[in-house]
């Protein structure tokens, strides 16, 4: 029987059945009946047909947990290969983990402490038409925005005296959570990018022609001021439009988002809290629960059950 | 989700013999002879005609007793069918340790006595039962109901279905409604949380009247997997992990 070159078996799984498969062996072998005495040439032929029937075993259930992963894989990664037109320097955004080829950063921003934005310098790239908002012709981006771009080596952010921010620094912003984005939604939103979304600040116009950029008390009616003053509350809150991934996504016309992403704290949202938010967004809702670094997505949504004849 | 129907007849049987028809029939049978459930401190037990017995299996009221007894079966009956039998289609009586009971009123009142969150149970499951949806109990599946949208041997059940009340503490933290929306994904139904409200007042419930105050919400609670919707997802509800039912051959 031939054996297929296993590729990333779960040495744990793998243990567990590899128990499961030996105690079968054994227990047939226990079993015998009762008049066959055990003779120790006869005893050690049936455990080496026992430790080849092993094998076999073993080998079978590699090539099924190789099987499994490799489905599991292809589900996963499928839009990768078919969306041929999505920009190259977007696809380093589809891996995660072990695989992800950071470049050094090409594009430069510099932060602006009164907008709690930073203003982009240089661009390197396509990803720009997925980040950041447009005002007078400018590019701004926020806090997740940047720190992302700056994990995947994209991004340079220069603060005082043109010195670049380090990664800690940004964290630190984030955990501080006065640029308008907290761990939880980074989280979401750095879980999203990783996989092609794309994700903008709900309420926040990506382009704003001919307006100036406000500091972020004048920017719009409820985001940016909602989502500074909302942060202690932790009541459910909207925080990110999504997309779906777009390579021909404009900003000038981004249409409307696929879902928003919602954060409720720590628990669930109570009905009331998916009523009142539902009134006012008419993209479908999904709640984020962040846990051990780990995003679930949730929808609650109001049906009717139709009257059956 | 649509529903998914087990075999290949059986979406025109359903449609040929609606529920709320063998409802119907049911409801005149059992009325005509004045059956009688004896009501016990967790369910009623109602004598009945084998053919009585069949219109009650063929609606969903009920477990078969088996017993070798030809001329009479005999049927358990939940606490919500049987007062739903009693109140609501109003074609059954019932006594209890010997005695007949005539007032609705005492009945509602033993039966809260016996399970303090029965009317709010009662309340979902009637208000899906008149919408001809076909209940049973969920506990293999860890919740209160399934829904079925006709006889379980025709369709498989779309709903998993949660009660919740003002005052109850379930999906109260996270890790719950990922337990119950994993259970009800692996068995390929979508979970439906009953939001039933109103009649704060602890007094009111002592009627059954009660229940017209009481208000039910439906809800779905489903996971979204954010790897496996990239393509072009329309939907809201994610891809269900289902078997595929075309491969089940017919009973």
């Amino acid at each position: 029987m031939n054996c297929i070159t296993p590729i990333r078996l779960n040495p744990v799984g793998f243990r567990s059945v590899f128990i499961n498969h030996y105690c079968l062996i054994r227990f047939n072998i226990k079993h015998k009946k009762p008049h066959e005495k055990a003779h120790p040439s006869s005893s050690l032929g049936s455990l080496s047909a026992a430790h080849q029937l092993f094998d076999e075993l073993r080998q079978r259930v590699c090539k099924t947990e190789v099987l499994m992963e490799e489905e599991n894989w292809e589900a996963s990664s499928s839009s990768e290969t078919e969306e041929p037109g999505f920009a190259a320097d977007d696809d380093e955004e589809f891996h995660s983990g072990p695989k992800l080829q950071f470049r050094v950063g090409s594009s430069k921003a510099r932060w602006v402490t009164e907008l709690g934005m930073a203003e982009v310098e240089v661009k390197r790239g396509k990803l720009w038409t997925t980040t950041g908002i447009i005002r007078s012709g400018k590019t701004y981006c926020f806090i997740e925005e940047a720190l992302y771009l700056s994990e995947i080596g994209e991004l340079q952010i220069l603060g005082n005296e043109d010195v670049v921010i380090p990664l800690k620094g940004l964290y630190e912003m984030v955990t501080e959570e006065k640029s308008g984005c907290c761990w939880e939604s980074y989280e979401v939103y750095r879980y999203l990018k990783g996989l092609g979304y794309i994700l903008g600040r709900h309420g926040v116009p990506w382009t704003s022609k001919g307006a100036a950029i406000m500091t972020p008390s004048g920017e719009g009616e409820d985001s940016v001021t909602k989502l500074l003053g909302d942060m202690q509350l932790c009541d459910a809150r909207e925080v990110f439009d999504v997309y779906l991934p777009n390579s021909r996504f404009k900003k000038s016309s981004p249409g409307e988002p696929s879902f928003v992403a919602c954060l409720s704290g720590d628990s669930p949202p109570s009905k009331e809290d998916v009523r009142v938010l539902q009134s006012r967004i008419a993209a479908p809702l999904r709640f984020c629960h962040i846990a051990q670094g780990r995003v679930s997505f949730f929808s609650f949504s109001s049906i009717n059950l139709p009257i059956l004849p | 989700m649509a529903p998914r129907w087990k075999w290949k007849g059986a979406e025109a049987k359903a449609l040929a013999e609606p529920i709320s028809k063998s409802v119907s029939e049911l409801q005149l049978s059992l009325a005509k002879t004045e059956s009688t459930g004896s009501l016990s401190s967790c369910n009623v037990l109602l004598a009945v005609e084998p053919e009585q017995a069949e219109l009650l299996d063929r609606c969903c009221f009920g477990r078969l007793v088996l017993s070798a007894e030809k001329v009479k079966k005999w049927i358990q009956l939940s606490f919500e069918e049987a007062f739903y039998l009693l109140y609501i289609l109003k074609c059954i009586k019932l006594s209890r340790q010997g005695r007949f009971l005539e007032s609705e009123v005492e009945i509602w009142m033993y039966m809260r006595t016996k399970r303090p969150n029965f009317p709010v149970f009662f309340k979902a499951y009637s208000h899906l039962r008149s919408k001809n949806w076909v209940l049973r109990s969920g506990l293999q599946y860890g919740v209160d109901f399934v829904a079925y949208r006709h006889h379980p041997s025709l369709v498989h059940s779309e709903y998993s279905v949660l009660v919740q009340s003002g005052d109850s503490d379930r999906l109260r933290v996270w890790s719950d409604v990922h337990c119950a929306v994993r259970l009800s994904g692996s068995v390929a139904k979508t979970l439906l949380a009953l939001h039933v409200s109103g009649n704060s007042n602890r007094e009111d419930l002592n009627l059954p009247t009660c229940l017209g105050n009481y208000r039910v919400e439906e809800q779905t609670i489903s996971r979204w997997s954010p790897e496996l919707s990239r393509e072009d997802d329309e939907t809201t509800s994610p891809k269900p992990k289902v078997t595929n039912v075309s491969n089940l051959k017919t009973p």
